[in-house]
């Protein structure tokens, strides 16, 4: 339980993740909480992606990276021994950068995930479809062309084809790592849009560039930096995302929301 | 490609334009003018070399085709006639009398292909995916890779002595298609992994994220996103590795045989790929009196499938492209 009674979902502490001999980020400490919209922001190469990343394991996908500390999910440490990464990465989904479809049809895109968990019903399947595009608020345009190649569609369609994709596995946790960075104000404001109906039901924690972005759409806003080239990412300050941006505590917090670095 | 830079341009850059004052002072103009002919001399002189290079290259690039089409043209005038002839391409082989067909040679070649692909597409595709998405990047791999690229060098011929060694001879299987398919494979197996390996490597990393992202295993990853993406290189892979079986001699000599007169039905039985089989019309032919059309027809056959073979590599792998429906 957070300070006003909300339920933690991730609970960070004293979280290092070394690449090689590498320490990209020192001592995180974080709470998220469930139901809300979480946002990481910071300068360029201050560890925001990577924070995110050590939260479904993608990390481990990177020879060399390696965690140390604490990162419990739902109070179980997702570090430890035999902890089942596949299972995690179906609770946290993650959405990228860069939309990334499969190069297939919709329709498969969007099974993807619950046909890994087993489901081979025809209706079931054809259920899940309807209602994760429905969720991503694509149904409209793609209800008749669910068979057509998914890298047919503009690039903010596919965005929210790869939201639908993960809800498609009905996940707890969503993180999207900069969803919006390659897509134009119009697709964006759909996908803020979403993310706002979707915190309802879902955790969601979003690393963004875009400053007005997280002040806009996030609960609460965790600042990243680092000090100098070669340091570690650490989180300066965390905290409501009305306190950050109105009255922050940091003085380099206050300097780089209002745009006097980075 | 021309050059095609725009003297006044350039003018422009070295000194200011003038006004007409300026311009009538007979120092300030003179200066300009040199200036200007340097310029176009400059100019002519690449233009000159730019000419002198690609004349050149094109004439280096029709060299080569002009070899190709000639060795095709000669292969073709001698034996195209005598190739699509169905009584020779269906008719039995002759060791002594004239009018001899090739339908076995025909027959050991594909079977032989088919075989060696049998084998060397699991093992290399196999190996090629646990290089590309399994392995750690280490002293391993790099061995394994040099291993590949050192045994790729190695001449065929080499191969085949080996292959009769070890299976003809060791294993007992005797002069047969599977102690030749197991030889081919060994041959091919380094371009198998290297182009499976190229085609893996290609596939974009979001792709792979987005799949273990959704929960799915390195397996999983690799069943259901990997290969399909890869499998357009994969089989350019396998249909070119089939030419290069259909086309090779040396190994095959030393392995399956030369000359059979009847169509072989198991692996087991002894065969004679055209390709090593026009190597014995050739040389050893001389029996029967027509040997050279014989070899001549057969070099002309072989020489069609081996491009038609090149022409569904490449329609496959457009074919692969299109389903995957890449737009762009």
């Amino acid at each position: 339980m957070s300070d006003n009674g909300n339920e933690i979902k991730f609970e960070l502490r004293e979280m290092d993740l070394f690449y090689d001999g590498f320490k990209a980020l020192e001592d995180v400490d974080l709470d998220i909480e469930c139901r809300n919209i979480t946002a990481i922001i910071g300068p360029s190469g201050c560890g925001k992606s990577s924070a995110l990343r050590c939260l479904n394991r993608m990390n481990d996908l990177v020879d060399g990276a390696r965690v140390e500390g604490t990162v419990n999910l739902d109070g179980e440490n997702i570090y430890r021994k035999n902890y089942n990464v596949v299972e995690l990465r179906k609770r946290v989904g993650m959405v990228f950068q860069k939309p990334n479809p499969f190069p297939k049809s919709i329709y498969e895109n969007v099974t993807f995930g619950p046909r890994l968990f087993g489901i081979r019903d025809r209706e079931t399947l054809e259920g899940i479809v309807e209602e994760s595009l429905r969720k991503a608020a694509l149904w409209s345009e793609v209800e008749g062309k669910l068979k057509t190649s998914a890298l047919a569609l503009s690039g903010g369609q596919q965005q929210r084809l790869c939201i639908a994709r993960v809800l498609a596995v009905s996940p707890e946790v969503i993180l999207l790592d900069e969803p919006c960075s390659a897509l134009d104000p119009i697709a964006t404001q759909r996908i803020e849009d979403l993310l706002s109906e979707l915190k309802e039901t879902y955790t969601i924690v979003i690393v963004t560039h875009n400053m007005q972005q997280a002040a806009r759409l996030s609960d609460y806003t965790a600042f990243f930096m680092i000090e100098e080239q070669g340091d570690p990412g650490k989180i300066v300050e965390f905290g409501p995302t009305n306190t950050i941006f109105t009255n922050p505590d940091d003085e380099r917090t206050e300097r780089y929301i209002t745009g006097r670095f980075g | 490609m021309k050059m095609d830079l725009d003297t006044d341009m350039d003018v422009e850059v070295e000194s200011p334009p003038l006004d007409e004052e300026e311009k009538a002072v007979g120092g300030r103009s003179d200066v300009e003018r040199r200036m200007r002919e340097r310029i176009e001399r400059t100019e002519r002189r690449a233009a000159i070399c730019d000419r002198i290079a690609t004349v050149v290259i094109w004439g280096l690039a029709l060299f080569g085709l002009g070899i190709l089409a000639f060795i095709i043209g000669t292969i073709l005038v001698r034996g195209l006639t005598t190739a699509l002839t169905p009584g020779f391409v269906f008719g039995k082989p002759e060791a002594i009398r004239e009018g001899g067909g090739i339908w076995p040679m025909i027959v050991s070649s594909f079977y032989l292909a088919l075989l060696t692909i049998a084998i060397a597409i699991p093992l290399g595709v196999g190996a090629a995916i646990y290089m590309a998405e399994f392995a750690r990047e280490g002293w391993v791999t790099r061995v394994v890779r040099f291993g590949a690229d050192s045994l790729s060098t190695v001449p065929s011929v080499v191969f085949g002595i080996f292959g009769m060694v070890l299976f003809v001879i060791y294993f007992g299987l005797g002069y047969s298609l599977l102690a030749g398919a197991l030889t081919l494979a060994l041959l091919n197996l380094p371009m198998v992994m290297r182009t499976t390996e190229e085609a893996l490597k290609a596939v974009p990393c979001s792709y792979r994220e987005a799949s273990m992202g959704l929960g799915a295993t390195r397996w999983e990853t690799v069943k259901k996103v990997l290969l399909p993406s890869a499998m357009p290189g994969i089989t350019t892979g396998a249909v070119l590795t089939i030419g290069r079986i259909v086309g090779e001699s040396a190994a095959v000599i030393y392995t399956v045989g030369i000359f059979i007169r009847k169509v072989p039905t198991s692996p087991l039985s002894p065969a004679a790929p055209m390709a090593a089989n026009i190597w014995h019309t050739y040389t050893e032919g001389a029996l029967v009196s027509d040997w050279m059309r014989v070899a001549n027809g057969e070099a002309a056959f072989l020489l069609l499938v081996v491009l038609v073979l090149n022409l569904l590599a490449r329609l496959a792998a457009n074919r692969f492209q299109k389903r995957l429906g890449a737009v762009k």
